[in-house]
């Protein structure tokens, strides 16, 4: 029987093989530079591969996933990642990616410990408090989930708006472009639900005036 | 409209030099079919304006093809009479019209990319090869021959070897200041002068030619070029006599067979030179235009009928006075179109005029243009291609040199085919070996002939080891491929390999499979 961490080496030797039979020159291109167009900040899930379902190929999108996609102002790793892609890559779109029926969104609703994580979940247990009514409304619990995913995907778009590191990005270059996207487990499709062109306003309270 | 009015500029110049390579084609093509020579100056007119008015083609030009010179020349000695081969042409341009409303021209979009140009590369060589006899002043084969065995007896090398015992200085000097001419026309100098537009390079071939060959044929210390080398155009005394030149097809031979086969043989084998003709030509095309097929046989059709009225010879779409065409600087069809009334005008009040030409300068334009269609740079970026392009590319060259146009693009084309039907067995099975571990992969169509490759493949992976047989990417499996796999799955523990494969459960074409089989699940317990 394969050992299952020996058949992940015999697959990536196939696809590297495979990869430079169809274009010799990949690897020799790629080795120099990476220009991708797009940050994705998704959700851990295994679920969800950012390339598989968006076609891209090697070279073409960022990457940054933690659970539940959030964009939380003190995550160091986030914050790390969100400034080497504007301010060095100068992707043109940032997407935050949610999925329905996400495991961490489930989770903040409810009200049992899960140990470290009930810290970051709490973020979206805020995100709830606001909008309580609207997702309540809902009687069915996985419609009431899909709800709050969306809403958290808009709110995680809303705090990247907020960084200094977009509102500097979009005075000086005009570029971001943000986009809120949820991906659907059982059908494989994605649905756009909100997106900020460069230069938006968001509450003035938020806004820096001197970048 | 507009467009056809506002490039006159680079067609009037170019409508010259096709017409004046035109003339001796028309005439060697005509003679070697065993025809008058009329026949086939009336098929270079009709081929220009008939053809041209009707065509899609922006920069084919059509007119008497030396591709059908054995087919003329046979069917001639064949029928009672000459008016019954002009039936047969006049039957044979229905036929193509009806072909034409058939949609038959998409079949020139089957013939492979490398096939067609080695096509034009070979006809390249052959014009380099055929002309350098005529270049140096042996004149013994007719103009326009593309045939390896030539209507002499000879072939084409002995030919060319033939010609260095008759060489004629006079020809040779024509000849080599002409290339000269045309080499120091494609420096990037000339070519931004003003003044060398407005005299394209094979035009002033020609006209020095014909000074050279004026001043010292004057002059009875040199020696003296021969009237066989200039061209040869039937002069008539009088309007009467011009018109005992043209013969009329006969109706009363409509029932005999021999037209009709004669009839049908042309259709066919013209409509395929032609789509070859223009497949070729979009491919010289810089802007690449594409012709459309059907009225490009509607078009080679009414040509037919109209030079079988006449008593002129088939036409086809003809690459070398196309190649010459676009050399020559063409941009709109209106250049194959003054090429006609150009020799019909020429023809028909200043014969003597072209009589003057020295056949050595045309054939210093027409070596030129096969190097230009025959480039070491197009090998070059065949060879960089890969085997599979570069062995139908070449195979197509070495088939029509040595035979002729049609045989050798067959050859060609079946060469192509095992190369497609090769390439697509090779990349149709995959197989990488980690170690101990060994994945064999079949993706796309896997079918039949897989058979012997895969079961090779399996049996000589060593005992004591992994493998996964992955067949997620293939669309298609052969029943007999898979019965292959369930064999051998059903073996392999005797050598203690462990195998797994693994489908897609949804592809019919993947579930012709034994309960053996293991799928990927049951591996990860």
């Amino acid at each position: 029987m394969i050992n299952p961490y020996e058949k992940l080496l015999l697959e990536n030797k196939a696809w590297a093989t495979e990869q430079v039979q169809n274009d010799p020159e990949f690897f020799k291109r790629l080795s120099h530079l990476q220009t991708p167009q797009f940050l994705w900040i998704g959700c851990s899930d295994s679920r969800v591969p950012a390339d598989k379902i968006t076609g891209t190929q090697p070279g073409e999108i960022f990457v940054h996933r933690n659970i539940a996609n959030m964009v939380v102002h003190t995550d160091l790793n986030l914050l790390s990642v969100l400034e080497y892609a504007v301010v060095y890559l100068k992707v043109s779109h940032v997407i935050v990616c949610g999925h329905y029926g996400c495991g961490g969104v489930k989770a903040a609703m409810g009200n049992h410990s899960l140990g470290i994580i009930n810290k970051w979940l709490r973020n979206i247990k805020d995100i709830y408090r606001m909008h309580k009514d609207e997702v309540d409304a809902f009687t069915n619990e996985e419609d009431r989930t899909n709800k709050l995913v969306e809403l958290n995907v808009m709110e995680q778009v809303m705090n990247l708006a907020k960084t200094s590191i977009i509102q500097k990005s979009w005075k000086t270059d005009q570029h971001p472009h943000l986009h809120g996207w949820v991906y659907g487990l059982d059908n494989g499709i994605i649905k756009p639900v909100c997106e900020m062109e460069a230069g938006s306003h968001i509450d003035p309270l938020y806004e820096y005036d001197n970048l | 409209m507009k467009k056809y009015f506002s490039s006159l500029g680079s067609d009037i110049p170019s409508s010259i030099v096709v017409f004046l390579v035109a003339i001796p084609l028309c005439l060697g093509i005509a003679v070697a079919s065993g025809l008058n020579e009329f026949s086939g100056i009336i098929g270079g007119i009709v081929g220009g304006i008939i053809v041209g008015m009707i065509s899609g083609s922006q920069l084919s030009v059509s007119g008497p093809a030396a591709g059908l010179t054995a087919i003329v020349a046979a069917a001639v000695l064949k029928l009672p009479a000459v008016e019954a081969f002009f039936l047969a042409v006049v039957i044979a341009g229905v036929i193509q019209v009806i072909m034409g409303f058939l949609k038959m021209g998409i079949i020139g979009d089957y013939i492979p990319n490398s096939v067609i140009k080695g096509m034009l590369a070979a006809i390249g060589i052959i014009l380099i090869l055929k002309q350098i006899p005529h270049l140096v002043g042996y004149d013994a084969d007719f103009e326009g021959d593309e045939a390896f065995v030539q209507l002499t007896g000879e072939n084409t090398f002995s030919s060319l070897v033939n010609s260095l015992n008759h060489l004629t200085p006079l020809a040779c000097l024509i000849g080599i200041v002409g290339i000269l001419i045309l080499i120091v026309y494609e420096t990037k100098w000339v070519k931004q002068q003003k003044i060398f537009q407005l005299l394209s390079g094979p035009l002033l071939v020609v006209i020095i030619g014909v000074l050279i060959n004026s001043l010292l044929t004057e002059n009875e210390n040199v020696l003296i070029a021969k009237n066989a080398h200039l061209v040869n155009i039937p002069v008539a005394a009088n309007a009467n006599e011009f018109f005992s030149f043209f013969k009329f097809p006969d109706w009363k031979y409509l029932t005999n067979a021999n037209v009709w086969i004669t009839a049908i043989t042309l259709a066919l084998v013209a409509s395929l030179e032609t789509l070859l003709g223009i497949e070729a030509v979009d491919k010289l095309d810089t802007v690449k235009r594409v012709t459309p097929p059907n009225r490009e046989l509607m078009a080679q059709g009414a040509g037919n009928m109209v030079s079988g009225f006449l008593g002129g010879l088939p036409l086809t779409s003809v690459i070398v006075r196309s190649s010459a065409n676009v050399n020559a600087g063409a941009k709109t069809k209106m250049s194959t179109i003054f090429h006609g009334f150009l020799i019909l005008i020429c023809v028909a009040f200043v014969p003597n005029l072209l009589n003057l030409i020295p056949k050595a300068a045309l054939a210093a334009i027409l070596v030129f243009t096969g190097y230009k269609l025959a480039k070491i740079s197009l090998f070059n970026e065949y060879y960089k291609k890969g085997w599979d392009q570069f062995m139908p590319f070449v195979i197509t060259i070495i088939a029509i040199v040595f035979t002729d146009l049609l045989k050798g693009v067959i050859i060609g084309i079946i060469t192509g085919l095992f190369f497609i039907i090769r390439s697509n067995f090779r990349t149709a099975i995959f197989y990488i070996q980690d170690g101990n571990n060994h994945l064999v992969r079949l993706r796309k169509d896997v079918s039949f002939f897989i058979k012997p490759i895969l079961k090779s493949k399996l049996e000589s992976i060593p005992a004591n080891s992994n493998l996964i047989i992955d067949l997620s990417k293939a669309e298609f499996i052969d029943k007999d491929v898979m019965e292959t796999i369930n064999d051998f799955s059903k073996h392999a523990h005797l050598k203690n390999i462990h195998v797994s494969v693994n489908k897609s459960t949804y592809n019919q074409s993947h579930l012709q499979e034994d309960p053996i089989v293991i799928s990927p699940d049951d591996m990860a317990h």
